[in-house]
């Protein structure tokens, strides 16, 4: 959806504050260098052609990219966000100082390091966020922010550290392709690729816990389909939300009925800005979240004895 | 374009070879050990760009490997040639000494016999085949050995046999570029009668054969000679004329020419794009080698300047890598460095090259791979940024894919950097014919059968069909479109 600059123009006249760009990704380009490599027919056999050309790919999809942000400057008055997820950590950098150079307004890294990869221990996990974290806040002057998945094990301390690591926002939390067995094929598939509106449940628990201890704005994503949820994470401390499947599935025009949605319960409420309310049901720092979180279990399961 | 087996029966059964067979039985040939290929020694050559490493096989030497071959009955090195090459009849007649009539045979369908016995990959084509291989798990017969010495001892002679051509049909074709697919093409098309003139953009004739190949592996004068013997039979040749802009193919049709045959090859240039690589110090080898090969820039006393360096690295692990390495060290670099993101085993270089660098002193830095430049005040770059690879699952080319080790970066001192990452299609007939099928890489999309592009009368070969290919390759398309060409064009004279 974000690829079409025709798309991108709806999606400013729905009422979109900003659109993030669909991420370059750096596993793409080796994906596409083994399907090219399919079909090379008399050059199949031609090593020296073919050693190096996945950095043919990687070019061609940076300038198409380049060129989108472009393109996508001069159609919108509204930011444009690009986004990368890549492989290896000197990529991020790369990409990162290219994008900013073709104008985009922020950058988003897409981060996602796999926690099944049994090489690495938890801590080596974890140091590389913030190793490419830093290297890309080097080399840009434009706002950096980092997409997350929810799976460490010290979460809360990951976001609180990540927040001081001169990045600007922190977007919590990635939706991932998940695997689903089909039982009468028995084989693996994916499960389905679009968020509930059940979803929003695990980004406003983090948000409503870290929005007071942290060193930048959360913005929240996954599972927001309607403007309730909207209000709930604004209320929660999210600086912003991200729509993604809500208008897959509903159609970009569902962007005006959140926007609706959102002013008419500010005006019910008597709100005149999204300041007079952003955070106001997120945890006191005077609160430890972890008791608070305990606290809910034992008062909700106590009630139902 | 294949040798007919019938044909190649009846040669066998030639008299002269039933003798050849019965003088030396099979059993005896096996104990004769492969020859090896003199060589000028490294701290010698190393002082010169156009003093060849390969020195050539003496007549004895070469008489002896010849005795190896057992002229089989059914040959399957001819199966690994892309050219065809009658190689038992052209091996046997240097067994029994006659290397003019051995000669003669390689150019029966060879355009460049001298050229492919020294730079072909013998032995991943017809020394692949070779009965030693293949069932005796030996070294194969020195086949490519072989053909450089009886063309070389034709060249040497001064008597150079002329193939036979036939009457001519005054039917006018063109080939655009000059390189083996293109010559490949002339001289087959030349000995059926065809009116052949071949348009080369440069100032000389030869394509990557001059331009590419370095003097030290092939010196240019080989290639002259070779083309000399194109002229008398009857190629014409037009040098600094660009097909698609001095003279349009609308305005060679006009001119009379029926049909082309594209063989502009690939000599563009790539880089990686990382960043640095836009400072001073840094090219790609198509202009470095193009410098020193076709414009003799290491010469004082030339126009050309080519860029010298002390530290010097070149990026990638192909022949055209080992090529501009080993041009580096004979300019004088202190330290000439191959640096290549996966392991030795799979680089694309001939094994012989990789030896011959070896021994020239390169250090070969595997497993490594640069990810920036930097440079001084004045923009020369002066160091670079690597990391450490380490080898992952095989990718799409069967090799395993080289993954960068995480925290491995390291620097290293350089102050020229050539980048040998291959080459792309040359652009500039796509670009003039836009009803030319390409594919998304830049290549002519030809039908492989008959070498025919979209457009009828335009058939194309060698690297602006394969990419980056080798020359042996580039022959057979030239060979393969000539013979279809032929078959086209007939028909079309018949229908009119």
């Amino acid at each position: 959806m974000t690829n079409s600059i025709e798309s991108l123009r709806e999606i400013e006249k729905a009422g979109a504050g900003a659109v993030v760009l669909k991420s370059v990704f750096e596993e793409e380009i080796y994906l596409e260098y083994a399907e090219e490599m399919k079909k090379l027919g008399p050059m199949d056999n031609n090593l020296e052609f073919l050693d190096y050309y996945d950095y043919e790919i990687r070019q061609g999809n940076l300038l198409r990219y380049i060129q989108l942000i472009s393109d996508a400057k001069k159609a919108l008055s509204i930011p444009v966000i690009a986004s990368i997820n890549c492989v290896s950590n000197q990529e991020w950098a790369f990409f990162a100082q290219k994008l900013e150079e073709a104008g985009a307004d922020a950058i988003e890294l897409n981060m996602f390091i796999r926690p099944s990869d049994l090489s690495q221990s938890s801590r080596e996990n974890e140091s590389v966020y913030f190793d490419i974290a830093t290297r890309v806040a080097s080399k840009i002057n434009i706002p950096l922010s980092l997409k997350l998945s929810p799976y460490f094990s010290n979460l809360a301390g990951m976001i609180r550290d990540l927040s001081f690591a001169e990045i600007s926002g922190l977007v919590l939390f990635n939706k991932f392709y998940s695997p689903d067995i089909d039982v009468e094929k028995e084989t693996v598939i994916s499960a389905d690729i679009f968020s509930t509106d059940s979803d929003y449940t695990l980004p406003l628990r983090w948000i409503g816990i870290m929005a007071k201890r942290v060193n930048c704005d959360l913005a929240a994503s996954t599972g927001i389909h309607d403007w309730q949820t909207v209000v709930r994470l604004l209320l929660a401390g999210a600086s912003a939300v991200q729509v993604v499947s809500a208008m897959y599935v509903n159609g970009i025009d569902v962007l005006k009925d959140l926007n609706q949605g959102l002013s008419d319960w500010m005006e019910r409420h008597n709100y005149a800005s999204i300041d007079d309310f952003k955070g106001k049901l997120s945890i006191g720092n005077d609160i430890d979240p972890a008791a608070y979180m305990r606290v809910q279990f034992m008062r909700h399961f106590g009630d139902h004895d | 374009m294949s040798l007919d087996s019938i044909y190649l029966k009846q040669e066998r059964e030639a008299e002269w070879r039933a003798d050849l067979r019965k003088k030396t039985k099979n059993k005896d040939r096996m104990l004769i050990q492969r020859v090896s290929m003199p060589e000028l020694e490294p701290e010698i050559r190393v002082n010169y760009q156009d003093r060849e490493v390969n020195s050539g096989l003496t007549r004895e030497l070469a008489m002896q490997e010849a005795v190896r071959c057992m002229d089989c009955a059914n040959p399957t090195c001819i199966e690994g040639c892309p050219v065809s090459i009658n190689i038992p009849k052209f091996i046997k007649n240097i067994e029994r000494g006659e290397i003019q009539q051995a000669a003669a045979v390689l150019k029966e369908t060879s355009a460049l016999p001298a050229v492919c016995g020294r730079v072909c990959p013998q032995e991943k084509q017809c020394e692949a085949q070779c009965f030693y291989v293949q069932k005796l798990n030996q070294p194969a017969v020195a086949i490519g050995h072989l053909e450089r010495f009886a063309a070389d001892f034709e060249r040497e002679s001064g008597v150079m046999s002329v193939p036979e051509t036939a009457q001519p049909n005054g039917i006018k074709v063109a080939t655009v570029g000059s390189g083996p697919a293109a010559l490949s093409f002339a001289g087959d098309m030349i000995k059926k009668g065809y009116d052949v003139t071949v348009f080369e953009a440069l100032h000389e004739i030869g394509g990557v054969l001059k331009y590419g190949i370095p003097e030290f592996r092939l010196p240019n004068k080989i290639v002259d000679k070779e083309l000399e013997n194109l002229q008398k039979m009857g190629v014409h040749f037009e040098t600094n004329f660009i097909v698609g802009r001095t003279a349009t193919f609308d305005d060679l049709k006009e001119k009379g020419f029926q049909a082309f045959f594209i063989g502009s090859g690939a000599g563009l240039p790539r880089f990686m794009n990382i960043p640095g690589e836009n400072y001073n110090g840094i090219l790609s080898s198509n202009e470095y080698l193009t410098r020193v090969n076709l414009m003799g820039a290491q010469y004082e006393e030339t126009d050309t300047p080519v860029l010298h360096g002390k530290r010097v690295a070149v990026i990638g692990g192909g022949n055209t890598a080992m090529d501009s390495v080993r041009t580096a060290l004979r300019l004088g670099a202190e330290k000439a460095m191959i640096v290549y993101r996966r392991s030795e085993e799979e680089m694309p270089a001939r094994i012989e090259e990789i030896k011959h660098a070896k021994e020239e002193g390169v250090e070969f830095h595997n497993l490594c791979n640069p990810l920036e430049y930097f440079a001084d005040e004045n923009g020369r770059v002066n160091r670079m940024k690597l990391n450490r690879m380490e080898l992952g699952e095989p990718d799409a080319s069967g090799r395993r894919r080289p993954v960068p080790m995480e925290g491995s970066e390291f620097e290293m001192d350089v102050d020229l950097v050539i980048v040998a990452v291959g080459v792309s299609p040359n652009p500039l007939v796509p670009s003039s014919l836009k009803e030319l099928e390409v594919t998304k890489w830049g290549t002519i999309v030809v039908d492989e059968n008959n070498m025919q592009s979209s457009i009828p009368e335009m058939f194309a070969g060698g690297d602006i069909v394969r990419g980056g290919a080798t020359v042996i390759l580039a022959m057979g398309d030239g060979r393969r479109a000539a013979e279809k060409m032929d078959h086209f064009l007939q028909k079309k004279y018949a229908v009119n």
